[in-house]
């Protein structure tokens, strides 16, 4: 009779589980499913007709096992499966009432020791690895003091959920470690491993687990590639009246303003007077303005030409819970020229909230209304009123 | 953990207790049934464990290997921790004599 027919089957990926796979085995046999090798993540079986079968899982000191130990349990009824690991499986027919392989718990704590080692190792230098990568992200992410402004534009969501799938296989790791350590003492104490250890509901959360995981890490990847075929950077405009950023040009209100002559292009891009879209999971719609101007003829103070310039930052938020912090996080990003008393906070009947700096011919704006954040920092005449209306018909564009 | 001449575990004892003849695996797992007076049934497991495990430690080496199976013997090692584990049993035994004589008073 030749036995054939392949199945693969989802497999859970704690081996240190004796039991609970002993008995798997076991039940598949019943089945009609035979154990043929341990992969990841499937494990292989071959259809046959359903048999009660008794397995045994050995560990052993390395990755090998010698004949000798297969010639011995085959000389008692045992026969030699596969091996994953440290792990060997062995199995015998029900029937034919083979001796038990350990018959000596204690002596068959001895037999895990090396796992046990291994194991409390890889969780030592897993930990000390999660530990580090999670101070120098950390570091990265809190280089600039604003925590929340690199959230919402976009890296740090990955290294966020990153950081939690790091944690969640060190508690992988750790909880093998615990459960090896505990099995060893158990067996040294005198008790047997349950080969019969109920397995159904655990293998199967485990299996969702190892799926959703597998999914988020599958989504967690697209992120980047999202946020670059969104990302674009476009010469601006001489009027938009549909995009949600104040215009210099709107601010000055002079017939004889002009935009500044592009000074350098880089990809086409005229780099004085362009504007950039982004997308990130927590904004998903972001613009950064820049623009440059003058008015020909009007001769200043120390004779040069009056001339201004506007740049702003736009935040449509997946949570409004998240623009007090963005706004703070914009006012510490300007904190080196500037003093934090200097930042007034106002009311406006149409935002919730409005906070302004008015100091020489620097004006600065920073807005909330619903989900959406709008930030201007001028430099020139225009008086700081005019630069919040503007503000507020443009932020009603974009907030909800 | 290498052998700290502590007690021995049952399995240790025995295979040392069988291997004061030579013998080969399998043989072995009968000659403790039968020097135990077929108390002990060692498993296979068992066996395997305690013999790579003793001859780490010295206490049993292999004599000849020939293509089809290792045969065992006792090292003076582990003879010398064998006889320090029987008179430390023999010694329990003799502390023990309270209870030989307490069934009479049941």
């Amino acid at each position: 009779m030749k036995m054939t027919k392949a199945v693969y089957k989802l497999r859970p990926n704690d081996n240190w589980r004796i039991g609970e796979h002993e008995s798997w085995f076991a039940d598949m046999a019943a089945h009609g499913f035979f154990l043929k090798k341990m992969g990841i993540p499937f494990a292989k079986f071959v259809k046959g007709d359903p048999k009660k079968m008794r397995y045994r899982i050995e560990v052993n000191s390395g990755d090998e096992i010698t004949s000798e130990q297969k010639q011995m349990y085959a000389e008692n009824g045992w026969e030699y499966v596969t091996s994953y690991n440290l792990f060997h499986v062995f199995s015998s027919p029900a029937d034919l009432q083979a001796p038990e392989l350990h018959t000596d718990p204690a002596e068959q704590a001895f037999t895990i020791e090396t796992l046990d080692t291994k194991l409390t190792f890889s969780t030592i230098i897993t930990i000390t690895g999660m530990l580090l990568l999670i101070g120098m992200q950390a570091a990265v992410w809190f280089l600039d003091e604003t925590p929340t402004l690199v959230l919402i534009e976009g890296s740090a969501v990955f290294q966020v959920i990153f950081g939690l799938f790091l944690l969640y296989s060190t508690y992988l790791s750790l909880q093998a470690a615990i459960s090896i350590r505990k099995l060893r003492r158990n067996l040294i104490e005198g008790k047997p491993i349950d080969h019969h250890a109920p397995w159904k509901k655990r293998f199967q959360t485990q299996i969702i687990i190892g799926i959703l995981l597998t999914i988020v890490m599958g989504l967690i990847a697209i992120i980047p590639i999202f946020q670059l075929a969104k990302i674009d950077t476009k010469t601006l405009p001489e009027s938009s009246p549909d995009l949600p950023f104040i215009r210099l040009a709107d601010l000055e209100n002079d017939p004889d303003f002009i935009r500044e002559e592009p000074v350098f292009f880089n990809d086409d891009v005229d780099r004085g007077n362009q504007y950039s879209f982004n997308w990130s999971p927590l904004a998903p719609l972001q613009y950064e303005t820049s623009e440059h101007g003058f008015i020909p003829g009007e001769i200043q103070k120390y004779g040069e030409e009056y001339s201004s310039s506007l740049d702003t930052k736009v935040y449509q938020l997946r949570f409004p819970s998240l623009a007090e912090p963005v706004i703070s996080d914009l006012i510490q990003s300007r904190s080196f020229q500037t003093e934090r008393e200097d930042f007034i906070e106002t009311s406006h009947p149409e935002l919730d909230l409005l906070i302004t700096y008015d100091k020489h011919k620097t004006k600065m704006v920073f807005a909330h209304k619903g989900n959406a954040v709008m930030y201007a920092s001028y430099y020139g005449h225009t008086n700081i009123e005019t630069i919040i209306e503007n503000t507020v018909e443009k932020i009603k564009l974009i907030s909800e | 953990m290498a052998y700290n001449g502590g007690p021995m575990t049952e399995a240790m004892y025995y295979v040392l207790l069988a291997l004061m003849r030579p013998n080969h695996g399998y043989q072995l797992m009968h000659s403790i049934a039968e020097v135990s007076n077929g108390r002990v049934n060692m498993g296979p497991g068992t066996l395997y464990g305690v013999l790579s495990r003793m001859q780490k430690d010295g206490l049993i080496s292999l004599t000849e290997e020939d293509r089809r199976r290792k045969t065992y013997e006792i090292t003076a090692e582990g003879e010398k921790a064998l006889r320090l584990e029987h008179d430390r049993l023999k010694a329990m035994i003799e502390d023990s004599r309270i209870l030989e004589g307490g069934d009479e008073n049941d």
